[in-house]
Protein backbone atom coordinates (compact mmCIF):
# COMPACT_ATOMS: atom_id res chain seq x y z
CA UNK A 1 0.00 0.00 0.00
CA UNK A 2 1.29 3.43 -0.95
CA UNK A 3 -0.42 6.65 0.11
CA UNK A 4 0.68 9.89 -1.53
CA UNK A 5 -0.01 12.91 0.70
CA UNK A 6 1.08 15.41 -1.95
CA UNK A 7 -0.99 15.34 -5.16
CA UNK A 8 -3.12 17.78 -7.13
CA UNK A 9 -5.84 18.04 -9.75
CA UNK A 10 -6.64 20.85 -12.15
CA UNK A 11 -4.56 23.43 -13.95
CA UNK A 12 -1.62 25.55 -12.87
CA UNK A 13 -1.50 29.06 -14.26
CA UNK A 14 2.09 28.97 -15.46
CA UNK A 15 2.66 25.50 -16.87
CA UNK A 16 0.62 22.78 -18.52
CA UNK A 17 0.08 19.77 -16.32
CA UNK A 18 -0.61 16.27 -17.57
CA UNK A 19 -2.46 13.61 -15.57
CA UNK A 20 -4.46 16.38 -13.92
CA UNK A 21 -7.97 14.94 -14.09
CA UNK A 22 -9.25 12.33 -11.69
CA UNK A 23 -9.29 9.68 -14.39
CA UNK A 24 -5.82 10.41 -15.70
CA UNK A 25 -4.28 10.77 -12.24
CA UNK A 26 -5.79 7.44 -11.21
CA UNK A 27 -4.34 5.85 -14.34
CA UNK A 28 -0.93 7.27 -13.45
CA UNK A 29 -1.29 6.03 -9.88
CA UNK A 30 -2.18 2.57 -11.17
CA UNK A 31 0.90 2.51 -13.36
CA UNK A 32 3.10 3.43 -10.40
CA UNK A 33 1.46 1.28 -7.75
CA UNK A 34 0.15 4.22 -5.74
CA UNK A 35 -3.11 3.31 -4.01
CA UNK A 36 -4.42 6.56 -2.58
CA UNK A 37 -3.60 10.22 -2.94
CA UNK A 38 -4.47 13.40 -1.09
CA UNK A 39 -5.43 15.91 -3.76
CA UNK A 40 -6.17 19.62 -3.77
CA UNK A 41 -6.98 22.08 -6.52
CA UNK A 42 -3.98 23.38 -8.45
CA UNK A 43 -6.19 26.16 -9.84
CA UNK A 44 -6.92 27.39 -6.32
CA UNK A 45 -3.29 28.39 -5.94
CA UNK A 46 -3.81 31.32 -8.31
CA UNK A 47 -7.57 31.83 -8.27
CA UNK A 48 -8.43 34.91 -6.24
CA UNK A 49 -11.46 33.05 -4.90
CA UNK A 50 -9.91 29.73 -3.95
CA UNK A 51 -13.32 28.25 -3.17
CA UNK A 52 -14.04 28.00 -6.90
CA UNK A 53 -11.11 25.59 -7.11
CA UNK A 54 -12.48 23.58 -4.20
CA UNK A 55 -15.84 23.31 -5.97
CA UNK A 56 -14.15 22.06 -9.13
CA UNK A 57 -12.16 19.56 -7.11
CA UNK A 58 -15.25 18.25 -5.31
CA UNK A 59 -16.90 17.66 -8.66
CA UNK A 60 -13.82 15.98 -10.12
CA UNK A 61 -13.24 13.48 -7.31
CA UNK A 62 -16.91 12.47 -7.05
CA UNK A 63 -17.11 8.69 -7.27
CA UNK A 64 -13.42 8.22 -6.45
CA UNK A 65 -13.47 8.77 -2.71
CA UNK A 66 -11.92 5.35 -2.14
CA UNK A 67 -8.67 6.56 -3.68
CA UNK A 68 -8.67 10.35 -4.01
CA UNK A 69 -8.85 12.24 -0.72
CA UNK A 70 -9.76 15.89 -1.37
CA UNK A 71 -8.23 18.71 0.67
CA UNK A 72 -9.48 22.30 0.61
CA UNK A 73 -7.41 25.34 -0.26
CA UNK A 74 -8.56 28.17 1.99
CA UNK A 75 -7.29 31.74 2.10
CA UNK A 76 -8.05 33.19 5.54
CA UNK A 77 -7.81 36.74 4.21
CA UNK A 78 -10.55 36.24 1.61
CA UNK A 79 -14.15 37.16 2.33
CA UNK A 80 -16.34 34.28 3.40
CA UNK A 81 -13.58 31.82 4.23
CA UNK A 82 -15.55 30.58 7.26
CA UNK A 83 -18.45 29.67 4.97
CA UNK A 84 -16.05 28.05 2.52
CA UNK A 85 -14.45 25.96 5.26
CA UNK A 86 -17.85 24.76 6.46
CA UNK A 87 -18.94 23.82 2.93
CA UNK A 88 -15.65 22.04 2.21
CA UNK A 89 -15.83 20.06 5.44
CA UNK A 90 -19.52 19.29 5.62
CA UNK A 91 -20.69 19.18 2.01
CA UNK A 92 -17.55 18.17 0.14
CA UNK A 93 -16.17 15.88 2.86
CA UNK A 94 -12.73 17.46 2.71
CA UNK A 95 -10.75 16.24 5.68
CA UNK A 96 -7.86 18.63 5.45
CA UNK A 97 -6.50 21.95 4.23
CA UNK A 98 -3.67 23.19 2.10
CA UNK A 99 -2.37 26.65 2.93
CA UNK A 100 -0.46 28.91 0.52
CA UNK A 101 0.62 31.89 2.65
CA UNK A 102 3.10 33.25 0.12
CA UNK A 103 0.89 32.77 -2.94
CA UNK A 104 -2.13 34.21 -1.13
CA UNK A 105 -0.08 36.94 0.52
CA UNK A 106 -0.65 36.49 4.24
CA UNK A 107 1.40 35.58 7.29
CA UNK A 108 1.04 32.22 8.99
CA UNK A 109 1.31 34.11 12.25
CA UNK A 110 -1.57 36.49 11.46
CA UNK A 111 -4.73 36.40 13.59
CA UNK A 112 -6.84 35.40 10.60
CA UNK A 113 -4.64 32.40 9.91
CA UNK A 114 -4.70 31.49 13.60
CA UNK A 115 -8.47 31.54 13.47
CA UNK A 116 -8.49 29.26 10.42
CA UNK A 117 -6.04 26.78 11.94
CA UNK A 118 -8.05 26.68 15.16
CA UNK A 119 -11.32 26.18 13.29
CA UNK A 120 -9.87 23.40 11.14
CA UNK A 121 -8.29 21.71 14.16
CA UNK A 122 -11.58 21.87 16.00
CA UNK A 123 -13.05 19.83 13.16
CA UNK A 124 -10.21 17.33 13.15
CA UNK A 125 -8.80 18.53 9.83
CA UNK A 126 -5.14 18.03 8.89
CA UNK A 127 -3.35 21.16 7.69
CA UNK A 128 -0.76 20.74 4.99
CA UNK A 129 1.57 23.52 3.96
CA UNK A 130 3.49 23.32 0.67
CA UNK A 131 6.82 25.06 1.27
CA UNK A 132 6.90 25.82 -2.46
CA UNK A 133 4.87 25.17 -5.59
CA UNK A 134 7.69 25.26 -8.12
CA UNK A 135 11.38 26.01 -8.26
CA UNK A 136 11.78 29.76 -8.00
CA UNK A 137 14.34 29.90 -10.82
CA UNK A 138 11.70 28.92 -13.37
CA UNK A 139 9.15 31.47 -12.22
CA UNK A 140 7.10 33.57 -14.61
CA UNK A 141 8.07 37.17 -15.27
CA UNK A 142 4.77 38.12 -13.62
CA UNK A 143 5.61 37.17 -10.07
CA UNK A 144 8.19 36.20 -7.50
CA UNK A 145 6.74 34.01 -4.78
CA UNK A 146 9.29 32.96 -2.16
CA UNK A 147 9.35 29.61 -0.39
CA UNK A 148 7.76 29.54 3.07
CA UNK A 149 10.68 30.00 5.49
CA UNK A 150 11.07 27.12 7.94
CA UNK A 151 11.24 29.69 10.75
CA UNK A 152 7.60 30.56 10.02
CA UNK A 153 6.71 26.87 10.12
CA UNK A 154 8.35 26.54 13.51
CA UNK A 155 6.26 29.40 14.83
CA UNK A 156 2.96 27.96 13.63
CA UNK A 157 3.62 24.44 14.97
CA UNK A 158 4.54 25.98 18.32
CA UNK A 159 1.46 28.20 18.34
CA UNK A 160 -0.94 25.32 17.61
CA UNK A 161 0.17 22.24 19.55
CA UNK A 162 -3.18 20.52 19.03
CA UNK A 163 -3.17 21.02 15.27
CA UNK A 164 -1.65 18.45 12.89
CA UNK A 165 0.56 19.74 10.10
CA UNK A 166 2.04 17.98 7.07
CA UNK A 167 4.87 19.91 5.45
CA UNK A 168 5.08 19.39 1.68
CA UNK A 169 7.72 20.14 -0.96
CA UNK A 170 10.36 21.20 1.54
CA UNK A 171 13.94 20.33 2.35
CA UNK A 172 16.68 21.42 4.72
CA UNK A 173 14.74 20.37 7.81
CA UNK A 174 17.76 18.76 9.42
CA UNK A 175 19.46 22.14 9.31
CA UNK A 176 16.61 23.64 11.31
CA UNK A 177 15.05 22.72 14.68
CA UNK A 178 12.23 21.01 12.75
CA UNK A 179 14.51 18.10 11.92
CA UNK A 180 16.58 17.93 15.09
CA UNK A 181 16.23 15.56 18.00
CA UNK A 182 14.91 17.01 21.27
CA UNK A 183 13.92 20.21 19.53
CA UNK A 184 11.34 21.23 22.10
CA UNK A 185 8.65 21.43 19.44
CA UNK A 186 5.34 19.62 19.69
CA UNK A 187 5.22 16.37 17.74
CA UNK A 188 2.34 17.76 15.70
CA UNK A 189 3.99 17.84 12.30
CA UNK A 190 5.09 15.32 9.73
CA UNK A 191 7.35 15.84 6.74
CA UNK A 192 6.70 14.65 3.22
CA UNK A 193 9.75 13.37 1.37
CA UNK A 194 9.47 14.41 -2.28
CA UNK A 195 12.39 16.87 -2.08
CA UNK A 196 14.46 15.14 0.59
CA UNK A 197 17.61 13.26 -0.35
CA UNK A 198 17.88 9.50 0.16
CA UNK A 199 21.54 9.26 -0.86
CA UNK A 200 24.61 11.53 -0.48
CA UNK A 201 23.48 13.88 2.35
CA UNK A 202 20.61 11.42 3.00
CA UNK A 203 18.30 13.85 4.75
CA UNK A 204 15.62 11.17 5.03
CA UNK A 205 17.98 8.92 6.96
CA UNK A 206 19.01 11.78 9.23
CA UNK A 207 15.41 12.67 9.84
CA UNK A 208 14.52 9.07 10.75
CA UNK A 209 17.47 8.97 13.15
CA UNK A 210 16.50 12.25 14.78
CA UNK A 211 12.72 12.14 14.96
CA UNK A 212 11.73 8.64 13.90
CA UNK A 213 10.11 7.20 10.80
CA UNK A 214 6.71 7.98 12.33
CA UNK A 215 7.16 11.60 11.31
CA UNK A 216 7.79 11.00 7.61
CA UNK A 217 5.25 10.51 4.85
CA UNK A 218 5.45 9.53 1.23
CA UNK A 219 4.53 12.15 -1.34
CA UNK A 220 5.26 12.85 -4.97
CA UNK A 221 3.90 16.25 -5.91
CA UNK A 222 2.22 14.72 -8.94
CA UNK A 223 1.14 15.86 -11.45
CA UNK A 224 3.50 18.82 -11.00
CA UNK A 225 6.29 16.29 -10.54
CA UNK A 226 7.09 12.92 -11.96
CA UNK A 227 6.11 10.48 -9.20
CA UNK A 228 9.13 8.28 -9.88
CA UNK A 229 11.84 10.27 -8.08
CA UNK A 230 9.97 9.88 -4.79
CA UNK A 231 9.44 6.18 -5.48
CA UNK A 232 13.15 5.75 -6.21
CA UNK A 233 13.96 7.39 -2.86
CA UNK A 234 11.97 4.70 -1.08
CA UNK A 235 13.70 1.99 -3.06
CA UNK A 236 17.24 3.09 -2.25
CA UNK A 237 16.63 4.34 1.28
CA UNK A 238 18.76 2.55 3.87
CA UNK A 239 15.98 1.78 6.32
CA UNK A 240 14.27 -1.30 7.64
CA UNK A 241 11.14 -2.58 6.01
CA UNK A 242 9.08 -1.65 9.05
CA UNK A 243 10.19 1.98 8.79
CA UNK A 244 9.62 2.01 5.05
CA UNK A 245 6.11 0.72 5.55
CA UNK A 246 5.40 3.53 7.99
CA UNK A 247 6.60 6.06 5.44
CA UNK A 248 4.91 4.35 2.51
CA UNK A 249 1.43 4.29 4.05
CA UNK A 250 0.99 3.62 7.75
CA UNK A 251 1.73 7.12 9.00
CA UNK A 252 -0.58 8.72 6.48
CA UNK A 253 -3.32 6.18 7.13
CA UNK A 254 -3.19 7.03 10.82
CA UNK A 255 -3.11 10.77 10.37
CA UNK A 256 -5.79 10.79 7.69
CA UNK A 257 -7.90 8.22 9.55
CA UNK A 258 -8.22 6.06 6.48
CA UNK B 1 45.58 6.95 -20.35
CA UNK B 2 43.38 6.56 -23.37
CA UNK B 3 39.69 7.17 -23.24
CA UNK B 4 39.14 3.60 -24.40
CA UNK B 5 40.84 2.30 -21.31
CA UNK B 6 38.99 4.79 -19.19
CA UNK B 7 35.64 3.65 -20.46
CA UNK B 8 36.36 -0.01 -19.79
CA UNK B 9 34.70 -0.66 -16.48
CA UNK B 10 36.68 -2.87 -14.15
CA UNK B 11 34.46 -2.84 -11.11
CA UNK B 12 30.88 -3.99 -11.32
CA UNK B 13 28.98 -3.01 -8.17
CA UNK B 14 25.62 -4.46 -7.31
CA UNK B 15 23.04 -1.82 -8.13
CA UNK B 16 20.10 -1.32 -5.80
CA UNK B 17 18.04 -0.29 -8.80
CA UNK B 18 18.70 -2.56 -11.71
CA UNK B 19 18.36 -1.35 -15.24
CA UNK B 20 15.32 -3.45 -15.77
CA UNK B 21 13.74 -1.86 -12.75
CA UNK B 22 14.99 1.51 -13.82
CA UNK B 23 13.35 1.36 -17.18
CA UNK B 24 9.97 0.09 -16.22
CA UNK B 25 7.26 1.64 -14.18
CA UNK B 26 7.56 0.96 -10.51
CA UNK B 27 4.36 -0.90 -9.85
CA UNK B 28 6.46 -3.49 -8.07
CA UNK B 29 6.98 -0.98 -5.31
CA UNK B 30 3.37 -1.39 -4.34
CA UNK B 31 4.27 -4.85 -3.19
CA UNK B 32 7.08 -3.56 -1.05
CA UNK B 33 10.81 -3.43 -1.44
CA UNK B 34 11.08 -7.19 -1.23
CA UNK B 35 9.58 -7.40 -4.69
CA UNK B 36 12.41 -5.45 -6.27
CA UNK B 37 15.03 -7.34 -8.21
CA UNK B 38 18.38 -6.77 -6.61
CA UNK B 39 20.74 -9.02 -8.48
CA UNK B 40 22.56 -7.43 -11.34
CA UNK B 41 23.39 -10.62 -13.14
CA UNK B 42 19.84 -11.70 -13.74
CA UNK B 43 18.40 -8.36 -14.67
CA UNK B 44 21.11 -6.38 -16.36
CA UNK B 45 22.80 -6.69 -19.65
CA UNK B 46 26.51 -6.54 -19.15
CA UNK B 47 28.00 -3.26 -20.29
CA UNK B 48 29.83 -3.49 -23.58
CA UNK B 49 33.15 -1.88 -22.94
CA UNK B 50 35.06 0.24 -25.36
CA UNK B 51 37.84 -2.33 -25.35
CA UNK B 52 35.48 -4.93 -26.74
CA UNK B 53 35.05 -2.90 -29.86
CA UNK B 54 31.64 -1.29 -29.46
CA UNK B 55 31.11 2.09 -27.95
CA UNK B 56 27.35 1.78 -28.11
CA UNK B 57 27.14 -0.45 -25.09
CA UNK B 58 23.58 -1.51 -24.47
CA UNK B 59 22.65 -1.13 -20.87
CA UNK B 60 25.43 1.17 -19.78
CA UNK B 61 24.30 4.09 -17.63
CA UNK B 62 26.50 7.19 -17.71
CA UNK B 63 25.90 10.29 -15.63
CA UNK B 64 27.06 13.05 -17.96
CA UNK B 65 27.13 15.69 -15.23
CA UNK B 66 28.73 14.90 -11.88
CA UNK B 67 31.21 16.54 -9.55
CA UNK B 68 33.95 15.42 -7.25
CA UNK B 69 34.36 17.50 -4.13
CA UNK B 70 36.82 20.35 -3.77
CA UNK B 71 39.50 19.44 -1.27
CA UNK B 72 38.87 22.49 0.84
CA UNK B 73 35.82 20.60 2.02
CA UNK B 74 36.83 18.64 5.11
CA UNK B 75 34.76 15.63 4.17
CA UNK B 76 35.75 15.58 0.49
CA UNK B 77 37.12 12.08 0.49
CA UNK B 78 34.13 10.53 2.26
CA UNK B 79 31.77 12.57 0.11
CA UNK B 80 33.44 11.35 -3.06
CA UNK B 81 32.96 7.79 -1.82
CA UNK B 82 29.30 8.56 -1.12
CA UNK B 83 28.91 9.65 -4.72
CA UNK B 84 30.17 6.28 -5.91
CA UNK B 85 28.02 4.46 -3.37
CA UNK B 86 24.98 6.38 -4.57
CA UNK B 87 25.84 5.47 -8.15
CA UNK B 88 26.10 1.83 -7.06
CA UNK B 89 22.65 1.93 -5.49
CA UNK B 90 21.12 3.53 -8.54
CA UNK B 91 22.82 1.39 -11.16
CA UNK B 92 24.93 4.17 -12.62
CA UNK B 93 28.05 2.71 -14.19
CA UNK B 94 30.09 5.79 -14.85
CA UNK B 95 30.11 9.42 -13.81
CA UNK B 96 31.57 12.20 -15.92
CA UNK B 97 33.04 14.41 -13.22
CA UNK B 98 34.60 17.79 -12.90
CA UNK B 99 35.89 19.43 -9.78
CA UNK B 100 34.89 23.06 -9.50
CA UNK B 101 36.47 25.87 -7.56
CA UNK B 102 34.37 27.10 -4.62
CA UNK B 103 34.46 30.67 -5.92
CA UNK B 104 34.15 32.19 -9.38
CA UNK B 105 35.74 33.30 -11.56
CA UNK B 106 38.18 30.44 -11.21
CA UNK B 107 41.82 31.44 -11.02
CA UNK B 108 44.49 29.68 -13.08
CA UNK B 109 45.89 27.97 -10.00
CA UNK B 110 42.36 27.22 -8.86
CA UNK B 111 41.28 25.24 -11.91
CA UNK B 112 44.69 23.58 -12.29
CA UNK B 113 44.34 22.26 -8.75
CA UNK B 114 40.81 21.05 -9.49
CA UNK B 115 41.91 19.15 -12.59
CA UNK B 116 44.74 17.51 -10.66
CA UNK B 117 42.20 16.31 -8.12
CA UNK B 118 39.87 15.05 -10.86
CA UNK B 119 42.78 13.04 -12.29
CA UNK B 120 43.42 11.60 -8.84
CA UNK B 121 39.73 10.77 -8.55
CA UNK B 122 39.88 8.83 -11.81
CA UNK B 123 42.66 6.75 -10.28
CA UNK B 124 40.81 6.24 -6.99
CA UNK B 125 37.69 5.06 -8.83
CA UNK B 126 39.03 3.46 -11.99
CA UNK B 127 36.43 2.91 -14.65
CA UNK B 128 33.78 4.71 -12.62
CA UNK B 129 34.93 8.32 -12.79
CA UNK B 130 35.57 9.95 -16.16
CA UNK B 131 37.08 13.41 -16.13
CA UNK B 132 36.04 16.77 -17.49
CA UNK B 133 38.80 19.34 -17.65
CA UNK B 134 37.43 22.48 -16.01
CA UNK B 135 38.89 25.76 -17.24
CA UNK B 136 38.30 29.48 -17.17
CA UNK B 137 38.51 30.61 -20.83
CA UNK B 138 40.02 33.93 -19.78
CA UNK B 139 43.52 32.53 -19.37
CA UNK B 140 44.07 32.07 -23.10
CA UNK B 141 47.21 30.08 -23.84
CA UNK B 142 47.36 28.56 -20.34
CA UNK B 143 43.77 27.42 -20.67
CA UNK B 144 44.48 25.62 -23.92
CA UNK B 145 47.62 24.05 -22.44
CA UNK B 146 45.59 22.77 -19.53
CA UNK B 147 43.10 21.14 -21.89
CA UNK B 148 45.88 19.54 -23.94
CA UNK B 149 47.52 18.25 -20.75
CA UNK B 150 44.40 16.62 -19.31
CA UNK B 151 42.23 15.86 -22.32
CA UNK B 152 44.89 15.38 -24.95
CA UNK B 153 47.34 13.42 -22.80
CA UNK B 154 45.59 12.69 -19.52
CA UNK B 155 42.59 10.69 -20.66
CA UNK B 156 39.91 13.18 -19.63
CA UNK B 157 36.74 12.75 -21.68
CA UNK B 158 35.68 16.36 -22.13
CA UNK B 159 35.76 20.01 -21.15
CA UNK B 160 33.65 21.72 -18.51
CA UNK B 161 32.88 25.41 -18.77
CA UNK B 162 31.08 27.36 -16.08
CA UNK B 163 29.92 30.97 -15.90
CA UNK B 164 33.12 32.94 -16.28
CA UNK B 165 32.15 33.96 -19.82
CA UNK B 166 29.11 33.77 -22.02
CA UNK B 167 29.69 30.87 -24.37
CA UNK B 168 29.31 33.23 -27.34
CA UNK B 169 32.22 35.39 -26.18
CA UNK B 170 35.09 35.10 -28.71
CA UNK B 171 37.41 34.16 -25.84
CA UNK B 172 35.62 30.80 -25.80
CA UNK B 173 36.14 30.06 -29.52
CA UNK B 174 39.67 28.62 -29.25
CA UNK B 175 38.41 26.17 -26.64
CA UNK B 176 35.62 25.02 -28.94
CA UNK B 177 38.11 24.66 -31.78
CA UNK B 178 40.42 22.59 -29.59
CA UNK B 179 37.49 20.41 -28.47
CA UNK B 180 36.70 19.79 -32.16
CA UNK B 181 40.34 18.93 -32.81
CA UNK B 182 40.36 16.45 -29.93
CA UNK B 183 36.86 15.16 -30.67
CA UNK B 184 35.49 15.69 -27.15
CA UNK B 185 32.30 17.27 -25.81
CA UNK B 186 31.97 20.51 -23.88
CA UNK B 187 29.54 20.52 -20.96
CA UNK B 188 28.50 24.13 -20.42
CA UNK B 189 26.73 25.43 -17.32
CA UNK B 190 23.49 27.03 -18.44
CA UNK B 191 20.28 28.50 -17.12
CA UNK B 192 17.48 30.70 -18.37
CA UNK B 193 15.41 32.62 -15.86
CA UNK B 194 13.04 35.49 -16.61
CA UNK B 195 15.01 37.80 -14.36
CA UNK B 196 18.60 38.92 -14.15
CA UNK B 197 20.67 36.49 -12.09
CA UNK B 198 22.82 38.96 -10.22
CA UNK B 199 25.44 36.56 -8.95
CA UNK B 200 26.00 35.13 -12.45
CA UNK B 201 26.19 38.12 -14.80
CA UNK B 202 27.72 36.03 -17.60
CA UNK B 203 25.26 33.20 -17.35
CA UNK B 204 24.94 31.24 -20.59
CA UNK B 205 21.54 29.92 -21.63
CA UNK B 206 20.29 27.44 -24.19
CA UNK B 207 19.90 30.18 -26.76
CA UNK B 208 23.54 31.19 -26.46
CA UNK B 209 24.59 27.57 -26.77
CA UNK B 210 22.41 27.09 -29.85
CA UNK B 211 24.14 30.12 -31.38
CA UNK B 212 27.56 28.66 -30.59
CA UNK B 213 26.48 25.27 -31.96
CA UNK B 214 25.46 26.88 -35.25
CA UNK B 215 28.81 28.66 -35.45
CA UNK B 216 30.64 25.37 -34.89
CA UNK B 217 28.49 22.57 -36.34
CA UNK B 218 31.28 20.02 -35.75
CA UNK B 219 31.38 20.76 -32.02
CA UNK B 220 29.67 18.51 -29.49
CA UNK B 221 28.04 20.85 -26.99
CA UNK B 222 26.02 19.84 -23.94
CA UNK B 223 23.63 22.32 -22.35
CA UNK B 224 23.80 21.56 -18.64
CA UNK B 225 20.94 20.68 -16.31
CA UNK B 226 17.70 21.53 -18.06
CA UNK B 227 16.05 20.52 -14.77
CA UNK B 228 17.94 23.02 -12.68
CA UNK B 229 18.38 25.79 -15.16
CA UNK B 230 15.28 27.90 -14.84
CA UNK B 231 12.52 27.76 -17.45
CA UNK B 232 13.16 24.38 -19.06
CA UNK B 233 10.43 24.84 -21.66
CA UNK B 234 12.28 27.93 -22.92
CA UNK B 235 15.58 26.09 -22.97
CA UNK B 236 14.23 23.11 -24.89
CA UNK B 237 12.63 25.36 -27.50
CA UNK B 238 15.78 27.46 -27.81
CA UNK B 239 17.83 24.33 -28.52
CA UNK B 240 15.53 22.94 -31.19
CA UNK B 241 17.36 24.07 -34.33
CA UNK B 242 20.91 23.32 -33.19
CA UNK B 243 21.42 19.64 -33.98
CA UNK B 244 24.87 19.44 -32.39
CA UNK B 245 23.61 20.76 -29.06
CA UNK B 246 22.73 18.05 -26.56
CA UNK B 247 20.55 18.62 -23.51
CA UNK B 248 21.60 17.24 -20.14
CA UNK B 249 18.59 16.12 -18.08
CA UNK B 250 20.22 16.73 -14.71
CA UNK B 251 19.14 19.03 -11.89
CA UNK B 252 17.05 18.92 -8.76
CA UNK B 253 13.77 19.91 -10.43
CA UNK B 254 11.48 16.95 -11.11
CA UNK B 255 8.76 18.72 -13.11
CA UNK B 256 6.68 16.15 -14.93
CA UNK B 257 6.94 16.42 -18.68
CA UNK B 258 10.47 17.78 -18.87
CA UNK B 259 12.10 14.75 -20.45
CA UNK B 260 9.02 14.05 -22.55
CA UNK B 261 8.98 17.55 -24.01
CA UNK B 262 12.72 17.49 -24.63
CA UNK B 263 12.37 14.17 -26.45
CA UNK B 264 9.49 15.50 -28.53
CA UNK B 265 11.16 18.77 -29.48
CA UNK B 266 14.85 17.93 -29.98
CA UNK B 267 14.60 14.12 -30.21
CA UNK B 268 15.88 11.39 -27.91
CA UNK B 269 19.20 11.24 -29.72
CA UNK B 270 20.06 14.66 -28.32
CA UNK B 271 19.36 13.92 -24.67
CA UNK B 272 21.97 12.76 -22.19
CA UNK B 273 21.20 11.56 -18.69
CA UNK B 274 22.72 13.41 -15.79
CA UNK B 275 22.23 14.03 -12.09
CA UNK B 276 24.45 16.94 -11.05
CA UNK B 277 24.32 15.46 -7.54
CA UNK B 278 20.50 15.15 -7.55
CA UNK B 279 20.74 11.41 -7.89
CA UNK B 280 17.25 10.07 -7.30
CA UNK B 281 15.77 13.00 -9.20
CA UNK B 282 18.02 12.22 -12.14
CA UNK B 283 17.08 8.55 -12.30
CA UNK B 284 13.43 9.13 -11.45
CA UNK B 285 12.86 11.61 -14.27
CA UNK B 286 14.05 9.15 -16.88
CA UNK B 287 12.03 6.37 -15.37
CA UNK B 288 8.95 8.57 -15.27
CA UNK B 289 9.17 9.77 -18.85
CA UNK B 290 6.63 8.30 -21.21
CA UNK B 291 9.21 6.95 -23.65
CA UNK B 292 10.05 3.55 -25.08
CA UNK B 293 12.67 1.52 -23.22
CA UNK B 294 15.13 1.75 -26.09
CA UNK B 295 14.80 5.52 -26.12
CA UNK B 296 15.44 5.66 -22.39
CA UNK B 297 18.51 3.52 -22.92
CA UNK B 298 19.82 6.01 -25.44
CA UNK B 299 19.37 8.81 -22.94
CA UNK B 300 20.85 6.85 -20.05
CA UNK B 301 24.04 5.94 -21.79
CA UNK B 302 23.85 5.24 -25.49
CA UNK B 303 24.01 8.85 -26.57
CA UNK B 304 26.91 9.64 -24.27
CA UNK B 305 28.76 6.58 -25.54
CA UNK B 306 28.26 7.92 -29.04
CA UNK B 307 29.83 11.24 -28.05
CA UNK B 308 32.74 9.54 -26.29
CA UNK B 309 33.29 7.39 -29.35
CA UNK B 310 34.03 10.43 -31.48
CA UNK B 311 37.24 11.15 -29.65
CA UNK B 312 40.15 11.43 -32.03
CA UNK B 313 43.30 9.46 -31.38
Amino acid sequence: MIVDVNAYLGHFAFRRLRHNTAASLLALMDSKGIDKAVVSSADAITYRNAQAGNEELAEEVRGHSDRLIPYAVVNPFYAGWQDDLKICREEFGMAGLRLYPKWHNYQLSSPCCKELVDAATEQGMVISIPIRVEDNRERSWLLNVPDVPLEEIIEIVKAHPKARFILLNGLGYTGSPLGRKDNGLPANYAIELSRLSAVLANEIGQYIANLGAERLMFGTGMPFNYPDPALVKLEVLDAGEADKEKIRSQNAMGWLRL
Amino acid sequence: MSILRTISSSSEPEPRVSRRTLLKDSAALAMGAAALPLARGAAVEQPVTAASGSLLGKGKVIDCHAHLNHHSRKTWEADDRKLIEAADKLGIDQLCCSTLTPHWPASLDGFRECNKWTAEGMKRFPGRVLGYCYVNPGYGRETLEEIRRYVGDGGFMGIKLYNEYLCTDPVVYPIVELAIELGVPILHHASHSHYFVEDQPRLTDGGHLAELARRYPEAMLICAHISGGGDWEWTIKAARHAPNLMLDTSGSVTDAGTVDMAAAVVGVDRLVFGCDSSMTAGIGKIRGADLAAQDKQKILGGNMMRLLGRRKA
